[in-house]
């Protein structure tokens, strides 16, 4: 059975701006507490698009059962990093950038499970195709 | 996930057909194959040259002997660094080797050798666009490439071509004269040497275009930009032409690069383009060249300038030109744009 993975947003935001505090809690469910070996949770950017991905991470963090009382990893967490003033969220037409709070959970088997929330870094509008077109 | 290897088409992204963790585990036995083969033949180099000290015969000497040793040490050192890297890509995850890199550029040392400002990470540093002054604003701006460095390849394709073309001209020539004539290759030499007229033709057209349109020159007032910002651009085009017209613009462009098999593209795309400027039908005489300012604002929400390894937004200023009997010419300086100051007032850049 996969993990339930619970990702949220403290105050409820979406959009952000740089120098704002970033606070996300997370937790998993469904799954035993001696199944789970570690947890990472990374504040990052990655583009999407026409070319490779490319991905930077700004907040990292690891847990391990070892380093947890009691070896269980599936508690609530929280986390808090100050977001930094670049780069933003942009949707262009063959790069886009992207921001999100990705939460991956290492099982006993092997196998990873991811889940990711995405916010949005800034108010750079997306890049209106039609207008593009237009100018070429 | 398609489980057959396509034959004729190269593959794309990084999809993967079949286990990747059997792929990982594939390198990692190759790396390690590598490794013991280095070690291995090192190992016995060394034997044989310490077993037979003293027969010069027997031992490799000079050239030879280093030249293996270099051989063995490289398969060796490859081996060794395949294992070690593929190791830490099976137990690490893409955001945990990412984090360790950024640890490691943030080292002291490191920190120093890298250009870009940590404040403003993927926004490439201005160093290099600010160390010109202007004549008659502060900067002068550099061209993103000079004209003249298109010549080189041109040339050389020019004069192997057409070294090839009359070596092979003189051997149609001998067998005509010696009463053999050698018709096959006279009619392979026919469509060769119009390739290599036309190699002629292209590039002294390029040299002409070259010697007529003289310097670009561009200038800019402030440096980098900010989105609302207002700044005066001075543009100076020396040369001995009749321009139809001459524009300059702001132009933001997209660019991605991608693997597909072996090959790597590359794909541009204008997202942004302002006029600033533009003059039709004028002379541009030698010693004389056209001069013009004028003022541009940035769009208040502007996407700053960034660049990764695969991705970039850039943004230039691009002067774009059409005279009578020559080809329609393009000239780029790139600028840096800068995210503006959030509300909050605790971000963005500041002079």
């Amino acid at each position: 059975m996969e993990p339930l993975i619970s990702v949220a947003l403290r105050d409820g935001k979406r959009v952000y701006h740089p120098g704002d505090t970033l606070t996300c809690e997370y937790q998993i469910d469904g799954v035993a507490r001696d199944e789970i070996q570690a947890i990472e949770a990374s504040v990052l950017w990655h583009t999407e698009g026409k070319g490779d991905e490319d991905l930077g991470v700004h907040y990292f963090e690891r847990h391990t059962v070892g380093e947890v009382n009691g070896g269980d990893l599936r508690a609530l967490r929280r986390l808090e990093t100050r977001l930094p003033n670049s780069p933003l969220s942009y949707l262009g037409v063959v790069v886009k950038i992207r921001w999100c709070v990705r939460v991956r959970v290492f099982l006993r088997r092997g196998k990873d499970v991811v889940v990711q929330h995405p916010f949005q870094l800034g108010d750079v509008p997306a890049v209106v195709l039609e207008q593009v077109e237009q100018e070429e | 996930m398609p489980r057959q290897f396509r034959l004729w088409q190269k593959k794309r992204g990084e999809r993967r057909t079949g286990s990747k963790l059997l792929g990982s585990v594939g390198e990692a036995l190759f790396a390690a194959a590598l490794f013991l083969i280095g070690l291995v033949a090192l190992a016995a180099l060394v034997t044989v040259q310490i077993l037979h000290a003293g027969h010069d015969g027997a031992r490799l000497s000079g050239w030879g002997l280093w030249l293996l040793i270099l051989v063995f040490a490289s398969l060796l050192l490859m081996g060794g660094v395949g294992v070690v890297y593929t190791l830490l890509q099976l137990g690490a995850s893409v955001e945990r080797r990412s984090e360790m890199v950024r640890r490691a550029t943030n080292l002291e040392l490191i920190r120093k050798a890298i250009p870009e400002p940590q404040e403003f990470l993927t926004i490439p540093h201005d160093a290099d666009l600010t160390n010109s002054p202007g004549i008659t604003l502060a900067y002068r701006l550099p061209i993103a490439y000079s004209p003249a460095w298109k010549l080189f390849p041109v040339l050389a394709f020019c004069l192997v071509w057409n070294g090839v073309a009359s070596v092979l001209l003189v051997l149609a020539f001998d067998s005509f004269t010696a009463g053999r004539p050698d018709w096959f290759l006279t009619s392979f030499l026919v469509p060769y040497l119009a390739v290599g007229v036309g190699s002629i033709v292209f590039f002294v057209r390029q040299l002409v275009m070259l010697a007529r349109v003289g310097p670009t020159s561009v200038e800019i007032s402030d440096h980098p930009l900010l989105p609302g910002g207002r700044y005066s651009v001075f543009l100076s085009q020396a040369g001995r032409i009749s321009v139809e017209k001459i524009d300059l613009l702001l132009v933001c462009e997209e660019e991605a690069t991608y693997h597909q098999g072996t090959d790597v593209r590359t794909e541009s795309r204008c997202v942004y383009e302002q006029p600033l400027f533009s003059q039709q039908g004028f002379e541009i005489l030698p010693g004389v060249p056209f001069e013009s300012d004028c003022e541009f604002q940035v769009p208040e929400q502007a996407m700053h300038s960034f660049r990764s390894n695969c991705n970039a937004v850039q943004w230039k200023l691009v002067v774009a030109g059409a005279a009578k009997g020559l080809p329609p010419y393009r000239r780029s300086f790139p600028v840096i744009v800068y995210p503006r100051a959030s509300g909050n007032g605790s971000a963005g850049w500041s002079p």
